[in-house]
């Protein structure tokens, strides 16, 4: 009977699922210390209104909004009964997922280095990536952003190295200390490899090395090595 | 000594014609397997087929459509952005005011990440005050600017109540991470450390006081050293 209930549309469609356990927490926060102030009972639902974190809000048949676990939320149904599934945030989810983020610190042509860099997968195996860094040296400053591919070797392993071709650019900043300091944006090219490790929830150690080529005006390009290392997160 | 050895060989010989009988009955036996499989396919092809072929009239024809889910997509709350305005204290040069941008992401309801940007304008040295007309810096290399990149660990979640009908949820936080800042025509290698609290009035709201630490060497008034400067914000974010 239960099936037939049209899902309740507000302004927002939202997705109704139904309790199978004995009774569904409802907890006042997004947090597992937040204490339980209501249940829903087996069989009735619920419309899912939004995610934060490990967190659904959702909002009782009668009125009542609160917070469900991922966990909890993990043996709700569908109205055909089919069982509710989303994206865990597991080492499945580190296989195979849609979007990256990650931090580095290390160092660029002998300079320190600080980057960042995100990425959208198109398959477990080939992700589009984009990193943006600054490396801070004695003598010249400099900021890049690299636009590439990466190539995951083999996806499914815990320690899993990835390959890296791709181009950018680079402005350098000479100090105002030298004699005739020149600001300069040079195209670079870049082949590199590393390696990712998975950690546990979201979380991933990921090292790599770069090698740039520096397309300059001089008699011939330059080439600067990069080695940096740190975490990411996958979503 | 002879006759020892045609019993040794013979026994050999009687032992590997019974090994090749048993190979030879392995091999049929592997036989007689392979027409059971074969066999049971044609039945599950048999038994499929017949659905089709049965001519028998159906009582009730069932006219049930299974009901098709639409599944909404389930939006994700987890983007925090947000501006803020405060008081930053440059080592050597005096407090100011400062303001600035955040961007986090909430990746479990323990960590975020979360990038920082902001402004401020240093004043003058005690040396400058005291020096008359001396200026250390021009005005453009004043302008003290830091971006960076931070994790951040929510250690005491919690509600804050207001009166007695409003509990609003809250959270300590501690943040660290690395970046940059441009000050007096240089741009140092960043590293800062803070602590806040957030407090949310409704889901998509909040409300943030920070006080944060970015350190980074320095060698501006003659010796190197490492320069703290702090800053206390108050900031307001909204959640995507």
């Amino acid at each position: 009977m239960l099936c037939l209930i049209p899902v309740v549309g507000s302004a927002r469609e939202h997705l109704q699922v139904f309790v199978t356990t004995p009774y569904l927490e409802l907890h006042t926060g997004p947090g597992r210390g937040y204490p339980v102030f209501n249940v829903v009972a087996r069989e009735d639902s619920v419309l899912v209104l939004f995610r934060r974190t490990d967190w659904f809000k959702v909002r009782t048949q009668r009125g009542v909004e609160g917070w469900a676990s991922q966990r909890d939320m993990l043996k709700t149904v569908l109205a055909d009964g089919s069982p509710f599934t989303f994206d865990l945030g597991d080492r499945a989810g580190f296989t195979s997922h849609n979007f990256e983020i990650g931090m580095f610190a290390g160092e660029w042509g002998g300079a320190t280095l600080i980057s960042t860099y995100g990425s959208y997968s198109f398959n477990s195996q080939l992700a589009l990536e984009v990193a943006g860094g600054q490396y801070l040296g004695k003598f010249t400053n400099g900021e890049m952003l690299d636009i590439g591919l990466t190539h995951v070797v083999m996806p499914e392993w815990r320690l899993s190295p990835f390959l890296m071709i791709g181009t950018g650019i680079l402005h350098i900043e000479p100090k105002a200390t030298l004699v005739q300091p020149s600001v300069r944006t040079e195209e670079t090219a870049y082949v590199g490899a590393g390696l990712r490790f998975y950690l546990t929830r979201r979380f991933f150690l990921r090292a790599e090395f770069k090698s740039h080529y520096i397309f300059t005006n001089l008699n011939q390009n330059q080439r600067a090595d990069e080695w940096k290392g740190g975490f990411a997160f996958f979503f | 000594m002879e006759r020892r050895i045609r019993v040794l060989l013979l026994t050999v010989a009687v032992a590997a014609l019974s090994g090749c009988a048993t190979v030879s009955g392995w091999f049929h036996h592997r036989q007689d397997a392979r027409d059971e499989q074969a066999q049971a396919r044609e039945d599950a092809r048999r038994a499929e087929q017949s659905p089709d072929d049965d001519t028998t009239p159906r009582v009730v024809d069932p006219q049930v459509e299974r009901r098709k889910i639409r599944v909404p997509k389930i939006r994700s709350a987890n983007i925090e952005l947000g501006v803020n305005y405060g008081a930053l204290s440059v080592e050597d040069f005096g407090t100011n005011p400062s303001y600035g941008v955040t961007a986090a992401y909430h990746i479990t309801e323990d960590f975020f990440f979360q990038g920082e940007y902001g402004r401020t304008k240093a004043g003058r040295t005690s040396f400058e005050t005291l020096g008359g007309n001396i200026q250390l810096l021009t005005p453009p290399e004043r302008h003290f600017t830091y971006y960076d990149l931070s994790l951040g660990y929510n250690f005491l979640p919690g509600e804050a109540f207001l009166g007695r009908g409003l509990a609003l949820s809250s959270a300590f936080y501690v943040l660290g991470g690395i970046g940059a800042t441009d000050f007096a025509g240089d741009k140092k290698f960043t590293v800062n450390f803070g602590a806040g609290y957030r407090v949310l009035p409704s889901d998509w709201l909040a409300v943030h006081i920070t006080v944060q630490d970015r350190a980074f060497q320095s060698s501006l008034l003659g010796t190197t050293k490492l320069t703290n400067n702090i800053e206390m914000r108050i900031g307001t974010t909204v959640f995507f």
